[in-house]
């Protein structure tokens, strides 16, 4: 056969002529580097603005100094001793009070300066103490008050996001392979139902299951009081979940269903997915090694940014189930003009995004062996 | 007259599109035979259904199939009666396999492409994995590519390679038909060679038949044993290789070879005037009249298939 | 331009769209019917006038239509005014002696909110006397009261103790209403005259009662806490909720736009620029600031439309701007604009844009439900405008009232039905649109 073998031809990957090789590892470590770097200046470039932003350009800091200052004044006024000085004593006092209660949060330093200290602090989390906010433990740490909020709205979230996204997922497989079909149409049909926010659906299913049928309650994390014996706690947990958890889902869950069929529908035209059927492989072998592997990728790249998109509407949406998590306290730290918790609470977020986004790098690079951790961006 | 002796029997093979401007009659009434051991070549210009008929003998339909009809017999069976489910188990790369035009986009991007060849022989031969992945390498072999590319990605091989690894996919289950649908018309010169050289092999070494769709004449030739030529949707003639390329009977197919370049020759390549006719809007009567230099008044009328010796044309002049 | 009628022509085979079109339509038909039947200023009278305006109507009372789909008619609201009537009017000395009947018909099933005298007076010393007195269908007389009026007087029924021990305890709003000697629970019903006879002890003195029904229903669309008529605030939220939503995503597209085509074009340190602010932007958070926009510093729905659509210009539709753009600049065509020697503004605005156009209608017209439902959000926090009468701000009030635990449904669900019938028209155009100007979704 020696004049029928055929020379096979180099295997030669793109790689452009003249391009030095470096050595991956090194590539890699820089690249890790740079992208940190990148995303903690944009972190601490957000955490500032939003401070600034807290402070209304002086105006939080005038509502503190005029608080400081009338208990300052109501201090003077309840106090016995008080009543035998002179006017101008009187005041001198209440001067002295006043200045070093201002020296003490801070408000003796020009705004500039103090807002750079603020964010060195908020980036290390060290968060400080609240004015007029306690957690359930008595304390009034904003670090101690977030972390027992975060908890709640995990729960929620999480729950909900992970309902919604394998739902999802399956629904819009098993449609994407019947285009065309009733429940197609049904489903494009609902899509736009995307469009009112989770509170919204919230509302009605409060107004039909709380307080027409009765079945489910207003609000709440649990029933007050919480049942002693865990098993109840459960019980009474998932009873008050359910709303919120149903509301968050009816809110996303058609559209979503719709965007990840049109998205299946368009990767199962892909040529190698019609090569794969052609080579006579059945269905779940084809949704499984030729639909959902090439994009995983986008699959898992699009479940965290859900996560943190719908994490956006929590500060209502706990509002309006009255829902003990972080961002009912978000709103209720602003109506408290509690400057560090908005801040922290800020923080906190940037930090989970800017991980989330460094993730997903290396998840890509991880699932997809076209992409190579730094050659793209 | 289906007798097992012939390999492949196809009547009347019909696929139609819809689309918005309306139906696309890409494969319009097809008719031919394919003996075992053979190689026919299908030839055609660009649009003329020739990819379309390859889909519908493979049964790789579209979402927006119009009309799918005629009859198909493999090795004697009646494919088209068989289900879904029949056909996938029993024909898709048992008996007959494909090899695609650019078989880039053909390749799954993010498995391996050992794991891809010796994937059908999992699913179709029932054999376990590593049994499979040494298949897969024999495969290689015949079609000369490297061992160690088993464990690489489509990415990493050239246009040539990914060629072959298609055809090395093909081949693994030794089914015995191979469709290969325009296998060299991405490549270069060099690497055309190569591949009709590998296809030349492995039907001397393997007896599998061929149906190879292009419009390359040029390559075809060689490997041809039957030559179909195809217009507008339309079988207008087929015939022995060493009876069409030499003297073939069809105005179009005449055009065709006129159109050649020859090595050594001093006169100008002919070509056709004006363009195909659009499948969705076919003229009536013989759908060549238009551009034939040898139009009659009768060709308004649909011509029957005539046969003339060992071949058949589909035109009024042999009548 | 044919491309356009063509268009029109694909989006008219979607019933979805025609739907959603019609409902935009009768939107925009209501807010220009209330821009000019209601105008602003009279709007906001009605809205925030005071109990000047609205001592007419009932507290969270249901619309009156209510009443078609139910067995037991609640009873409606009324005023009867005397200056309507005829009045029989007697000298007598030193003033007048002057008869006011006021008639009405009472055929509900259930009783009144509450029933209200209000007098004002005309004198210089001396007040006027009433002597108020009922007379029922079944022909009994209940007096009523009989007292000095003020300059202003008002007469709630059930305030006074003494008609109440006159109808032997029972609160006047029903108890004028029934018969005390029957067992029955249920009004009479019939022809009611309320009589007033009224002395005026001076030349120059007059009275004039005006006679409420606080009636269970009031109004095509009800009432809420504060005796408003909600229908002002469903009226005017429309054209407010379409104006946010529309102004708002039209800013924010069309600035994204732009934003991106000039950070592709001019490349370089620019288009960095642009890339790190809208990195920065996503971190942000966009609800917790314009809460505390809405919070420190103004309400205003100009305030909080100007930040939003700040906010929004570095979302992240940018980055899908910024790749179809890329695409096309390096298209041939743009190259051949560049050797005529086309300036770069004149490339971008003429060549690079209209690419664009047909994929930023869909993500317009479905970003309009976005912003109409932020602002709804703002508004449910507490933070909307505080002058503007909005659906929010009508779902917020209820919220805070109350309305779920007392069964006044209407009051949150007339503002909801409104806000989502506007989520949807705009969302099932806007999906329609999408499927067909986006290339991607051709045949899908």
């Amino acid at each position: 056969m020696a004049e029928l073998t055929l020379q096979p031809e180099a295997a030669v990957p793109e790689v452009q002529p003249g391009k030095k090789v470096t050595n991956p590892v090194s590539r890699v470590m820089r690249y890790v580097l740079v992208r940190i770097l990148t995303l903690f200046a944009t972190v601490i470039v957000g955490v500032y603005l939003t401070i600034l932003i807290a402070n209304m350009g002086g105006y939080v800091d005038e509502i503190q100094r005029a608080q400081i200052r009338e208990e300052a004044q109501q201090q003077a006024l309840n106090n016995p001793s008080f009543k035998s000085l002179s006017q101008e004593e009187k005041v001198k006092r209440i001067e002295a009070t006043v200045a070093l209660r201002e020296k003490r949060v801070g408000l003796d330093q020009p705004f500039a300066i103090r807002s750079f200290r603020f964010l060195k602090n908020a980036l290390t989390l060290n968060l400080g103490w609240t004015q007029n906010m306690t957690s359930d433990s008595g304390s009034k740490q904003v670090r101690n008050i977030m972390l027992e909020r975060l908890p709640a709205t995990l729960l929620l979230f999480a729950t909900s996001n992970i309902l919604l996204f394998f739902s999802s997922i399956y629904v819009a497989l098993a449609l994407s392979r019947r285009y065309g079909g009733w429940m197609d149409k049904m489903i494009v049909s609902l899509a736009p139902t995307g469009s009112a926010p989770g509170w919204f659906y919230g509302i009605f299913l409060i107004v039909l299951f709380a307080a027409v049928l009765r079945i489910l309650p207003y609000g709440g994390m649990v029933s007050a009081p919480p049942p002693e014996n865990s098993f109840d706690y459960f019980v009474s947990l998932l009873q008050h979940m359910v709303l919120p958890v149903v509301a968050i889902t009816l809110s996303t869950i058609f559209l979503n269903i719709y965007n990840w069929r049109t998205f299946f529908l368009i990767y199962s035209s892909e040529d190698y997915v019609d090569m794969a059927k052609a080579k006579g492989l059945n269905d779940r072998v084809l949704e499984r090694r030729y639909i959902l592997r090439p994009t995983l990728p986008n699959i898992i790249s699009t479940f965290a940014l859900t996560l943190i998109s719908l994490w956006q509407g929590a500060p209502i949406l706990e509002s309006v189930f009255n829902w003990p998590g972080l961002g009912g306290t978000i709103v209720q730290a602003i109506g408290l003009y509690e400057t560090p918790v908005i801040v922290g609470t800020t923080v906190v977020f940037a930090y989970l995004l800017a991980l989330t986004v460094f993730l997903l790098d290396f998840v890509y690079a991880l699932v997809d062996p076209r992409v190579k951790v730094g050659s793209g961006s | 007259m289906n007798t097992s002796a012939q390999l492949l029997h196809i009547e009347n093979l019909t696929l139609h599109f819809r689309t918005q401007a309306g139906a696309v009659q890409a494969v319009d009434g097809v008719n031919f035979d394919l003996d075992h051991h053979k190689a026919v070549v299908i030839l055609g210009e660009s649009g003329c259904g020739k990819t379309s008929l390859s889909k519908a003998i493979l049964r790789l339909l579209p979402r927006n199939v119009e009309k799918y009809s005629g009859e198909v017999y493999l090795q004697g069976a009646d494919v088209m009666a068989y289900d879904d489910e029949q056909f996938r188990k029993n024909v898709r790369w048992a008996e007959m396999s494909l090899v695609p035009q650019a078989a880039m986009n053909s390749l799954n991007p993010v498995i391996k492409v050992g794991e891809q060849v010796a994937e059908p022989a999992m699913v179709h031969l029932g054999i376990k994995k590593d049994e499979a992945f040494g298949l897969a390498k024999r495969m290689f072999q015949h079609v000369g590519v490297p061992d160690d590319f088993l464990d690489r990605y489509p990415f990493e091989l050239s246009g040539g390679m990914r060629q072959r690894v298609a055809l090395a996919m093909a081949l693994v289950t030794s089914p015995s038909l191979i469709l290969l649908d325009e296998p060299t018309s991405a490549l270069d010169l060099l690497t055309q060679a190569n591949i009709m050289n590998v296809l030349k092999r492995i039907k001397h070494e393997l007896g599998t038949s061929f149906i190879l769709i292009t419009h390359d004449i040029a390559t075809s030739s060689e490997l041809a044993d039957e030559v179909a030529i195809m217009y507008a949707g339309q079988i207008v003639e087929t015939g022995h290789a060493k009876d069409f390329f030499p003297a073939p009977l069809h105005p179009y197919s005449q055009l065709l070879m006129a159109s050649v370049p020859r090595l050594r020759s001093d006169s100008d390549p002919m070509f056709i005037t004006g363009q195909p006719p659009s499948l969705i809007d076919l003229p009536t009567g013989c759908r060549f009249a238009a551009r034939c230099p040898f139009r009659m008044e009768k060709c308004s009328e649909e011509p029957p298939v005539i046969q003339k010796d060992n071949s058949k044309v589909k035109c009024w002049l042999y009548s | 331009m044919a491309r356009f009628s063509r268009s029109l022509r694909d989006i008219s085979q979607y019933p979805s769209a025609i739907g959603g079109a019609l409902i935009i339509l009768f939107l925009l038909g209501v807010s220009l019917y209330t821009i000019i039947t209601i105008p602003y200023a009279e709007a906001i009278l009605l809205w925030r006038g005071g109990q000047d305006v609205w001592y007419q109507n009932p507290t969270t009372a249901q619309p009156t239509w209510v009443n078609a789909f139910r067995k037991e008619k609640l009873p409606e609201t009324f005023i009867i005014n005397s200056d309507d009537l005829q009045k029989n009017i007697r000298e007598i000395e030193g003033g007048r002696e002057i008869n006011i009947t006021m008639p009405f018909d009472y055929s509900f099933d259930s009783f009144p909110q509450e029933l209200t005298l209000y007098f004002t007076a005309e004198f210089l010393e001396k007040q006027p006397y009433v002597s108020v007195t009922l007379q029922t269908p079944d022909d009994r007389t209940i007096r009523i009261a009989d007292f000095a009026v003020d300059h202003t007087q008002t007469f709630i029924f059930s305030q006074d103790t003494r008609l109440t021990r006159r109808l032997n305890g029972l609160i006047p709003r029903e108890g004028i209403f029934l018969n005390p000697e029957s067992d029955s629970k249920t009004p009479i019903k019939g022809q009611y005259i309320l009589n007033l006879k009224v002395l005026t002890f001076e030349p120059n003195a007059n009275v004039q009662a005006e006679f409420v029904m606080y009636g269970q229903v009031a109004g095509w669309a009800g009432t809420d806490h504060q005796r408003r008529d909600l229908g002002v605030a469903l009226l005017w939220g429309t054209p407010i909720a379409l104006s946010f939503g529309l102004l708002a995503a039209l800013g924010t597209t069309v600035t994204t736009m732009v934003i991106a085509a000039i950070g592709v074009w001019y490349a370089g340190w620019l288009d960095s620029l642009i890339q790190r602010v809208t990195e920065v932007n996503l971190v942000l958070p966009f609800l917790s600031i314009l809460i505390m926009v809405g919070a420190f510093y103004s309400r205003s729905i100009w305030v909080i439309l100007g930040v939003t659509i700040l906010l929004g210009i570095f979302g992240g539709s940018i980055i899908t701007y910024r790749s179809v753009f890329l695409q096309v600049k390096e298209s041939p065509y743009i190259e051949a604009a560049r050797a005529y020697g086309a300036g770069n503004m004149r490339i971008i605005l003429v060549y690079l844009i209209p690419r664009i156009i047909p994929l930023l209608i869909p993500q317009l017209v479905t970003l309009i439900p976005t912003y109409v439902f932020l602002e709804a959000s703002l508004a449910v926090l507490g933070l909307g405008d505080p002058v503007l009468p909005t659906w929010g701000k009508v779902i917020t009030d209820a919220i805070s009232n109350g309305a779920l635990y007392q069964g006044h449904y209407y009051w949150i669900l007339e503002p909801a039905f409104l806000l989502m019938l506007t989520g949807l028209a705009f969302a099932m155009l806007g999906f329609v649109l999408d499927r067909i100007f986006n290339p991607r979704l051709r045949g899908v």
